[in-house]
Formats: C-alpha cells, structure tokens, sequence
C-alpha cells in the first residue's frame, strides 16, 4: 500500500516518490476551492454594492426631504475605529410620511472622521433637500447617487480569485491522469509507426542569440553585447544597501533618543543593534566597491568575426579595453558553463559549474591612455566535442568570453560577452548516412 | 507466470546516433495480462538528469488507447522510427546530463503505471569535466 499511495515526497523532480494522482487531486482541491471563494465574493460585491448602485442611479425616484438628525455613526473593527454619515430625512410618498436614517445606498463604514464630519457640515438641520427613494420599498432612500470608487476598486479581488482559480483547475482538469510524456508533447501530431522523412533545420533547445548578431563591429563582424550582470549586481546590493542601512537608521533613532532621553539608559537595543549597524557599513562599502569595478574602469568591447560559434571552426576576436589605467594584467578567457535550477520548498536556487576554460590571451603590466583604448586581438577556437549551447526551463549550458582584468591599485573586474555556440557542422555525410541506414532498415523489415 | 516486462529493440544497437538520423526498432510487452490494459504509449524523448529541476521534451509522441483497437493488438510488437534532431545532443556533464531514450509507458486499468525506456547517444561528445575558476 505505502509503494503505490504515497502522500508525502521526499525527492525532488523525477525522483519523486509521492502518489502524482494525489498531488494532482490537491492542486484540482485547491484550485477549486479558490474558484469559489473568488465566485462567492463576486456574488456577494455585485449583489451588495455593484447592483443596489445602479437600482439607485436608474430606478430610484427623486423626492424632497427634510433633515431631522445628523451624527457620526462608529464601529469597532479589528483595524480600529470606522465611521459613517448618518442622517435622520423625513419625506413624504403618496401622502405617507417615511423617517429614515441614511446617506448611501451601501451604508459602508471606513476610516477616516474628518471625511464624514466635513459630508454632515454639508447638511443643516430642518433644511430641505433632494432625495431618492425607492419605488418598491420607499422607506429606503438615500441622499447620494453615483458609483464607488471602492466597489469597482474591490471587485478586482475576486475576479482575480476566479481567473486564478478557474484557469488553474481547467489545466489541471484537462492534463489529469496525462504522463509528463503526453504533456510536453502537446500538439504533436505524430505518428511514430511510420517512417518519416522529417529532418529539421533548426536546432531545439539552442538559444537563437538574436541580440548578438544586431550590432557590427567596427574591425570584425559583430561587436557582442555585454552581460548586465554585473550592472543587476550593482543595482542589487544598492537596493538591498539602502533597506538594510534604512532599517538600522529607523531603528536606530529610537535607541539613540532612548540612550539621551529621560530615564535609565537603553544599553541592550544599543548593543543589538551594533552587528546589524556593521553589515550595513559593509554594505556600504561592498556598493562602492561595485559602483568603482562597473563605472571606475573604461568600456570593454569584443569583436568576432562570425556568430553563432561551431565547434571545430576558427574565429577571429578582438577585445578592445578604454580607460585611463596601469594594468597589471588583461586575460581574455573563453568559458563553459552548466547552470542548474532546483526548487527546494519555497526557494529557488540556481547553481553554475565552470566545465572548461581556455586563455586566450593575458597581457602583462601595461598603461592604456585616456582616448587610446588597449586593442588586443587572437583567435579562438571552440574543441570539437565540446556541449552546444542549450536552454531549457530548469538546466542550461553557456558560453561566453570573460574578459578579466587586474587593475593597479583599484579592485578586479571581471566583464562577460556571451556567445552561442551551436552543434558540430559536420553534417554534409550525415543525410546520406540516413538514407544508407534507412534503406538497410527498411530491407530487414 | 513471470514478471511483465517491455522489450525495446533498436534495429541498430550499440552506436551513437547523429542528428537527422532515423532511430527505429520495435518494442513488445511480454507476459501481461493483455486485457487489463487500458493504454500505451511510446516516446523519443529527451529528459535532463543532475542537480536541477528535471526538464524534458518529447520529439515523437503516440498513445494508443484499449478503445482505439481490440487489446489483441497490444500482442503484436510494434515497429517505431523517429528522425532525431540537430539538439539537445546527448551530454554527460557534471551538474547536467541530458539523456535520449525511448520510453515505453503502460496504463493497466487496475494498479500503477509501468515505464520502462531505453537509453540511446545522440550525437558524440566528450565527458565534461569540472574546471576551477
């Protein structure tokens, strides 16, 4: 029994060992659940405020009354204190006199006392004015017409909900009791019992590189877009700089009033809050540090004579560094690595693995002049039987060129120009192999 | 009466295949309850292997349902051919590898799915090894 319904997991991807048939229940459950709770607020928004709006605009009778009472109505909620206007009108239908207590058909309190107490100010004791009152039940009426802002506003809450949730459930619905197989192969309309002459041209699962073929060089054929890594690495640790350091300042404004304030001295938030108060001085100081490597050194440029890359072919490269530096070196090194996306509970983690590298050049203690950029050019060459290039949801296999460079007196950096590399070309023979070994299978049928 | 068991057969063992290449064989159930199934289906799919998240994406896809034909038909093996890709080639790196198979998957009208698949080399590239920095 425990080998076939399982319902915990305890391994990642394939690997899984819990029950799928379970797991695909709980997602219908819980898409489900989420489809009528959105509905049920839907129901309840348009039948509490969206359609008694539009009765008052288009069906209620306009009439005259007269102001008996004001106050500010007040309820207790969990997020203190809402308010209200209630006026006490008194008007007359058919002869018949109706008192009642209103202002808008919803009768919603929310927050906010100066709002209601400027609307009552608007409205004099005994003072007449128009009002509108329902023709089926006409001790409702109401001093406003118009729409809400705040039932239209709310209404997005559960619309969401029933999107989310129905969009979930049908997926759900329509891949129930479907092997991964039959999933990923959606469409496909194959037939794998007769033999098919497709070859494709393209290559499945090879980043096309568009991006990276749109600018020409200026000496060789393309010029290669930089990686914005190292910009989202300046960009983060500012970001995370600036809540970290903004936290610590708030918090720590109130223990420096409560180390000079009146009473006995606060040693204890002071004490905690001098480790935090250092990360954020490193934090500080690792932003400068980012901020000098990013814009402290000159542009980078690399050239190549073609793209995309195949194994086995020779390219030409030019890498032309600006600035006004004294290099201890600058390397240019062609690299491969994996990339691997995992989920472990909530948290997505991507690790890298570097599985080649090969110098292409390293210069050695030289000075670049202010408008005279250092130009160095070499060739390169990816090995044949090296891993293409390749992308897919979890797993990728990149290649770029770093460019690595050891400034005097000022931190390394490090700048990345990805390149694609596609499989091995040589595929003149390889029609013809399949035809030779198509007819011999053939034969043995 | 001994274990079922799916046999897949590639016309051509033991050889790495190239891209544009067909890949066929045949592929037959032995010792199964042939009325108790309810469905097969056969793959050439590739799936990835390692540190990430698996992914995979199937090049040929056929499903064949008990309501199709008569359950006698799951007797006969079954002849397959796909023509393979330019990519993904089959790779054997150190936190990714990516596998070619052939996958045969039954779905008995009682009990969990059988599958069963066999491996095949798309391609022929070198082990990846790790490097330092």
């Amino acid at each position: 029994m425990s080998r076939s319904f399982r319902v915990y997991q305890k391994k990642r991807g394939n690997r899984r060992t819990g029950s799928r048939a379970l797991g695909s229940l709980g997602e219908l459950v819980f898409f489900g659940i989420f489809f009528l709770a959105g509905c049920a607020g839907l129901v309840l928004i348009v039948a509490t405020v969206l359609i008694p709006e539009w009765r008052v605009n288009h069906e209620f009778v306009e009439t005259t009354c007269v102001v008996r009472g004001k106050e500010i109505g007040s309820s207790s909620g969990d997020d203190g204190d809402v308010y209200r206007p209630e006026i006490q009108i008194e008007y007359e239908i058919a002869g018949k006199k109706y008192v009642t207590t209103t202002y808008d058909i919803t009768g919603s309190y929310s927050s906010g006392r100066e709002d209601k107490q400027a609307i009552l100010k608007r409205f004099d004791i005994g003072g007449k004015y128009a009002c509108w009152y329902d023709p089926t039940d006409p001790k409702v009426a109401v001093l406003v017409r118009g729409y809400s802002l705040f039932g239209w506003l709310i209404l997005a809450v559960p619309v969401v909900f029933v999107l989310v949730g129905g969009g979930g459930f049908i997926y759900r619905l329509l891949h129930w009791g479907k092997s991964a197989e039959h999933r990923a192969a959606g469409n496909l309309a194959t037939d794998l019992f007769e033999r098919r002459g497709r070859a494709s041209g393209d290559f499945p699962n090879v980043p096309a590189g568009a991006d990276m073929t749109n600018s020409p060089g200026t000496r060789l054929k393309f010029r290669l877009p930089i990686s914005t890594t190292a910009t989202l690495k300046l960009v983060s640790i500012g970001v995370f700089c600036l809540i970290w350091n903004g936290i610590v300042l708030g918090v720590g404004f109130f223990v420096w009033r409560g180390l000079f304030g009146p009473g006995p001295v606060q040693w204890v938030p002071l004490l905690f809050l001098i480790p935090f108060a250092l990360v954020g001085i490193f934090l500080v100081g690792l932003f400068f540090r980012q901020l000098l490597i990013t814009t402290g050194v000159g542009q980078t440029f690399v050239e190549i004579s073609g793209h995309p890359l195949f194994p086995g072919e020779q390219y030409d490269l030019l890498v032309s560094q600006a600035g006004r530096l004294r290099m201890n070196s600058l390397s240019a090194i062609l690299v491969c690595e994996e990339a691997a996306t995992y989920r472990q509970g909530t948290n997505t983690r991507t690790e890298t693995r570097r599985v080649f590298q090969r110098e292409l050049f390293n210069r050695k203690s030289f000075d670049i002049q202010r408008g005279l950029p250092l130009e160095e050019g070499c060739e390169m060459e990816i090995p044949v039987g090296m891993m293409h290039s390749f992308k897919s949801e979890n797993n990728e296999i990149n290649w770029k060129i770093v460019i690595a460079g050891n400034v005097d007196r000022w931190p390394d950096f490090e700048r990345e120009f990805p390149v694609i590399v596609y499989p091995s070309q040589r595929t003149e023979d390889r029609g013809q192999r399949t035809e030779d070994r198509g007819q011999r299978a053939e034969g043995r049928g | 009466m001994s274990e079922p068991r799916v046999i897949i057969d590639f016309d051509e063992n033991d050889r790495p295949f190239q891209p544009g290449e067909t890949i066929s064989g045949e592929c037959r159930l032995e010792s199964f309850d042939f009325e108790e199934i309810k469905a097969v289906e056969v793959s050439v799919l590739w799936y990835t292997e390692g540190k990430g998240d698996e992914d995979l994406d199937v090049r040929e896809f056929r499903r064949i349902s008990a309501d199709d034909l008569n359950w006698n038909e799951f007797r006969r093996p079954w002849r397959f051919a796909a023509v393979l890709p330019n990519s993904p080639l089959t790779y054997d790196g150190v936190i990714l590898k990516i596998r070619w198979c052939v996958r045969v998957r039954i779905f008995p009208r009682r009990g969990r799915e059988i599958v069963d698949e066999r491996t095949f080399v798309l391609g022929e590239l070198k082990a990846a090894q790790p490097v330092e920095k």
